[in-house]
């Protein structure tokens, strides 16, 4: 895996601190939040599962009450 | 003013309590940094991809630092902008829904304030985001590439924000006659692409246009001057965005009052 090792990870690591935290502040309000905009299982593995997108659907389309 | 600073101080609170501030910002500089990142490693997750045969040579020509540069300035005019209209297209239309809008409108507060307090609110998280995904992504290119000087990355900061700032107001405009967030966000998306296609594909003809700032916004950073068009046409989008913030003001006051 030479591919890995010739990436900088010092230039990388805030790329995904950011999607870390993105993901972290949604199951957050994913779990206060009283009601989604649909089953919150599904919400959950949207924010989990779906890369960079996730977090970022869930709260434009997600948090309508 | 002061009733204007409560109206404000109430869409700061409900940004904040909505996680605008944390999420917005992030996701801007996300798609902004993502860039030149990309670019730079292209070699990299060409050869890790594979598929390639054997003994294939490709040689990419390394991109220069305007063109990194420009790769992100290109990014806010497509997601960036869709992640704009998608926040802004509910500020009004979603109140007047949910009925938060009558609530604060039976006190007697001025409509223009009403719809100012919620421009500057979103024109102020925008830019925010605006600014710092921008200046991250011009360090970045600056480790990776080369080091832009800032005034040109402040003059092209400028440029590409007063075309954000149209589309914006644009937005909010169209939150003030229609009823569903949904209708807004897919008119004035309609209009920006039509806007933007109009003006790429017949330059000549419409050299004044709003939409053409983010081209030269985007010529100017990878290395050629502003273009004599260049102040004529933020006139033309200073004017639209004022003439635009009264319309939405005047429609507003007539709806409301309906």
């Amino acid at each position: 895996m030479e591919f890995i090792e010739s990436i900088n990870w010092a230039i990388l690591a805030p790329i995904v601190i950011i999607q870390l935290i993105l993901m972290a502040v949604a199951i957050i309000d994913l779990v206060k939040i009283e009601k989604a905009n649909g089953p919150k299982w599904v919400w959950a593995l949207v924010i989990i599962f779906i890369n960079l997108l996730g977090p970022i659907i869930y709260f434009i389309f997600g948090r309508r009450s | 003013m002061n009733q204007w600073m409560t109206l404000f101080k109430k869409e700061m609170l409900e940004m904040s309590r909505n996680f605008k501030w944390i999420w917005v910002p992030l996701t801007f500089i996300m798609i902004a940094v993502k860039e030149p990142l990309t670019l730079y490693y292209m070699p990299q997750i060409i050869d890790s991809l594979g598929g390639l045969p054997e003994g294939a040579v490709i040689e990419l020509p390394v991109p220069s630092a305007g063109e990194a540069l420009a790769a992100s300035l290109s990014q806010f005019n497509t997601f960036g902008v869709l992640i704009i209209v998608l926040i802004t297209m509910g500020t009004i239309a979603g109140e007047r829904k949910s009925g938060v809008a009558g609530l604060i409108l039976v006190k007697p507060v001025s409509y223009a304030w009403f719809v100012t307090a919620k421009w500057a609110s979103s024109m102020i998280l925008i830019w925010f985001s605006y600014f710092l995904s921008y200046f991250l992504s011009w360090y970045y290119v600056g480790v990776l590439f080369k080091f832009i000087s800032f005034t040109d990355f402040l003059q092209s900061f400028f440029v590409n924000g007063i075309w954000l700032t149209l589309i914006i107001t644009v937005v909010i405009l169209f939150n003030t006659f229609m009823k569903s967030p949904g209708a807004v966000g897919f008119i004035s998306i309609g209009i920006i692409v039509i806007l933007s296609l109009l003006s790429s594909s017949l330059p000549h003809l419409l050299e004044w246009s709003p939409a053409l700032l983010s081209a030269y916004a985007n010529a100017f950073i990878m290395g050629s001057n502003f273009p004599d068009e260049l102040l004529p046409s933020i006139i033309v989008s200073v004017f639209m965005i004022t003439l635009s913030l009264l319309a939405s003001i005047a429609i507003f006051k007539r709806r409301e009052l309906a």
